[in-house]
């Protein structure tokens, strides 16, 4: 099984630590969403696995190697900043970009006319870069980091600028390079695209790894969450003042509540029994968009990094 | 006239490109997302041809050669090349016919003229450089009134006056006042001659005398169809290097621009992806300067023009020499400039300061190569590989350089360009995917 690991990378930039003893590791075979608020160093540590940073300390291997430029040529890049050059066909752009990468003519053509086919752009393959949507745009840079069929894919930002259409396309790409045997890397702000997309997460803050997993672990890991709804009222009057309980969402007066000691279900019913009749009651797993505020919130507190083994809350 | 065209033809050219590098530095789209328009726009449904990639070793050949094949079907190297070819022609062709000599001078007789007058006449004009053909004249009206109509170009008057229509300069070096003054003293010598009742045969002797050939103990300079030729070669090498240097420039800058450097990179390491744009871009240009050297040499036999007489292959292969040399060296000056500028707007501050030095090259090899006397700063700057590129053609083909002195000058040049790479491929591996900010010089210095 190939895999992916970055190991203690640290890179400063002048008094800014971008990058701080950030490890981790991708597994082949399934989709790792790699998450982080703005400047969290994903992009950075991105950009470290193809040598594009200068790493002040760690080191960055591929199947328990350090990455050389062989390796590289059979990993594919899809970078924050989009480009392509604007001038050249889009079919032509992705032949030069699959030869660059060790294809030979023949396969590179072939290569990138099947992926143009794949994203649904096939009939743009004559057309300059810079004459094609932005969608579309975005589709050949993702057929870019495709074309020469490589084993690793580091993909910054997919789903930024892409219409719904466009979301579940990328998210096919990906789920089935991954059943492929690839290892598939990406980082998004969407994080409830990412639930969908990704069996599992990384998360970092401030260059720093705060929580790592399967999504099913991180999920159901955590503090307990439930949903409530008590008839007649929308405010959720009933639940303030109960102790270890906080209201996380009101939803119409079904409320999200997020339980900590000494607070458990049971109290919790039992309260809203007494508020009025309960039309609502349900245990929920825990989002990635609150996996991902808690650990950030948590990380940002004590600087120390979690995995999903050690638990995310401490 | 003749004498002035080349100064003009200079100061158009390097107004000429200024002008297209403004141009080219304004009007590019920096991003592909920026959409249409920019000059890489082709007209609505021309057919591209199929980029087949040359084969060319590694992955530096193969960005030589998509470099290579993407500019050379683009419409900047079209309209480019039509451009050079339009001012080698113009240089090649406009000096034949302003300097086009009336090879046949006409001149009118009226009254009487002796046989060995007349003959001593007709004699004057091969010094000269002309034929000259007597018109009989009935009367001094009918001559003037000729001379009026430009019928002929000068008359003797009852063989003791000369009149020409012209203002009798003593500084003008025309054919038609050369000869007035030649004929005036021809025709005043032989009627004394005559008036000192010499035979025949005796006047003959004396009206045929000529001055003596002239020897001089300083060797011979170059002749005008020497400096002709080095001035052209000058005028290819300044657009080629200037064209080019710019293209490196505006191509790194567009790779940093529209962040496609970023995927490049990833996928092989920023010194062969310099490499390979310098060498794609070069052979672009050798493309073009083969072009012009093949039009040249064409038009040359095809009109008879003596203005490239001193096109030996010794000059041709200075000229292309230095223009390797000279793109050499500059080409990575220009794309490592390139690779610190973010945006396209910033290509001008940066292309026309860099622009300082060919262009001194150029007019200090330029007055060499028309006043074929090439100047001790000339001789410096044939050494100076900023500067060689424009100085050595001209001494080699005004045959002031040894063969060691060319050798000498092209190592420098070779080992400066390594050097100048070296510090090329350090500046660009630091700026090529940094943004927002310009990388200071101390930055720099630091790696």
């Amino acid at each position: 099984m190939s895999r992916l690991e970055l190991d203690g990378l640290t890179r400063r930039y002048g008094p800014v630590t971008a990058l701080n003893q950030l490890s981790f590791s991708v597994a082949a075979g399934q989709v790792t969403g790699f998450l982080g608020p703005n400047g969290a160093g994903k992009t950075t540590a991105m950009r470290a696995v193809f040598g594009l940073t200068a790493l002040d300390a760690g080191a960055v291997r591929w199947n328990g190697r350090l990455v050389t430029l062989a390796d590289r040529r059979r990993f594919g890049y899809l970078p924050e900043e989009r480009g392509l050059y604007p001038g050249m066909l889009a079919a032509e752009q992705l032949e030069y970009l699959g030869r660059l990468h060790g294809l030979s003519p023949v396969a590179a053509a072939s290569a990138a006319a099947g992926w143009l086919e794949r994203l649904g752009i096939a009939a743009r393959a004559r057309s300059k870069v810079e004459s094609l949507s932005l969608g579309n745009q975005q589709r050949v840079q993702l057929a870019s980091a495709l074309v020469h069929n490589p084993d690793l894919l580091v993909l910054d930002e997919p789903l930024s600028g892409l219409d719904p259409e466009g979301i579940d396309a990328v998210g096919e790409v990906l789920a089935s390079q991954a059943r492929a045997g690839k290892c598939v890397l990406f980082s998004s702000h969407q994080l409830d695209l990412v639930e969908d997309l990704c069996e599992s997460v990384v998360i970092i803050d401030r260059g720093e790894l705060v929580a790592q997993g399967t999504v099913e672990d991180l999920a159901t890991r955590g503090e307990p969450r439930l949903v409530v709804r008590v008839a007649g009222d929308r405010d959720g009057a009933w639940a303030r003042g109960l102790a270890g309980v906080r209201v996380s969402e009101n939803d119409g007066g079904a409320l999200r509540l997020v339980l900590s000691p000494p607070a458990d279900p049971q109290s919790v019913l039992r309260a809203a029994f007494a508020a009025g009749p309960v039309t609502e009651f349900a245990v929920r797993r825990r989002r990635l968009s609150e996996v991902f505020r808690e650990a950030v919130a948590h990380g940002g507190g004590q600087r120390q990094a979690v995995t999903a083994q050690a638990g995310v809350h401490q | 006239m003749s004498s002035i065209l080349p100064i003009v033809i200079a100061v158009a050219a390097v107004f000429f490109v200024i002008y297209r590098l403004r141009r080219q530095s304004g009007a590019q789209g920096p991003r592909p997302r920026a959409g249409r328009g920019g000059l890489l726009v082709a007209p609505p449904g021309a057919g591209q041809p199929a980029l087949r990639l040359l084969p060319l070793p590694g992955d530096t050949g193969l960005v030589a050669a998509r470099e290579f094949r993407v500019r050379a079907r683009g419409r900047v190297f079209r309209i480019g090349t039509l451009l050079v070819l339009v001012i080698v022609s113009a240089a090649i062709v406009v000096p034949a016919l302003l300097g086009h000599k009336p090879t046949i001078q006409r001149v009118g007789v009226a009254g009487p003229l002796s046989a060995p007058v007349r003959a001593a006449v007709i004699a004057d004009g091969p010094g000269i450089g002309v034929t000259v053909t007597l018109v009989p004249e009935p009367s001094g009206q009918a001559a003037t009134a000729d001379l009026r109509a430009g019928h002929i170009d000068l008359a003797v008057l009852d063989g003791s006056r000369v009149v020409t229509d012209k203002p009798a300069a003593a500084s003008d070096t025309s054919p038609t006042a050369q000869l007035t003054r030649s004929v005036a003293r021809t025709v005043g010598t032989g009627e004394a001659l005559q008036a000192a009742n010499l035979t025949a045969a005796q006047a003959a002797v004396i009206t045929g005398a000529r001055p003596l050939p002239l020897a001089s103990l300083q060797p011979g300079g170059p002749g005008t169809t020497q400096r002709n030729t080095s001035y052209v070669g000058l005028l290819l090498l300044f657009f080629m290097l200037t064209q080019y240097n710019a293209w490196t420039l505006t191509g790194v800058l567009e790779e940093k621009s529209s962040r496609i450097a970023e995927v490049l990179l990833a996928a092989l390491p920023p010194a062969r992806l310099l490499a390979g744009k310098v060498i794609g871009i070069g052979l672009t240009a050798f493309l073009q300067a083969g072009l012009a050297v093949a039009v040249a040499v064409g038009e040359v036999r095809a009109t008879h023009s003596d203005v490239l007489n001193g096109l030996t292959p010794l000059t041709v292969a200075a000229t292309l020499t230095w223009l390797v040399l000279g793109y050499a060296f500059y080409a990575w000056v220009y794309a490592a400039a390139g690779s610190t500028a973010d945006r396209q707007e910033q290509a001008q501050s940066l292309l026309i300061p860099l622009g300082l030095p060919v262009i001194f090259g150029f007019f200090v090899a330029a007055t060499a190569a028309l006043s074929g006397n090439p100047s001790a700063l000339v001789h410096v700057l044939a050494y100076l590989p900023p500067t060689a590129p424009f100085a050595m053609p001209v001494l080699v083909s005004l045959g002031a350089a040894s063969w060691w002195q060319f050798a000498l000058s092209a190592a420098i040049s070779v080992a400066c360009t390594f050097g100048v790479a070296r510090a090329a491929i350090a500046v660009y591996r630091a700026s090529i995917l940094r943004t927002g900010s310009r990388v200071s010089l101390r930055e720099l210095m630091a790696r």
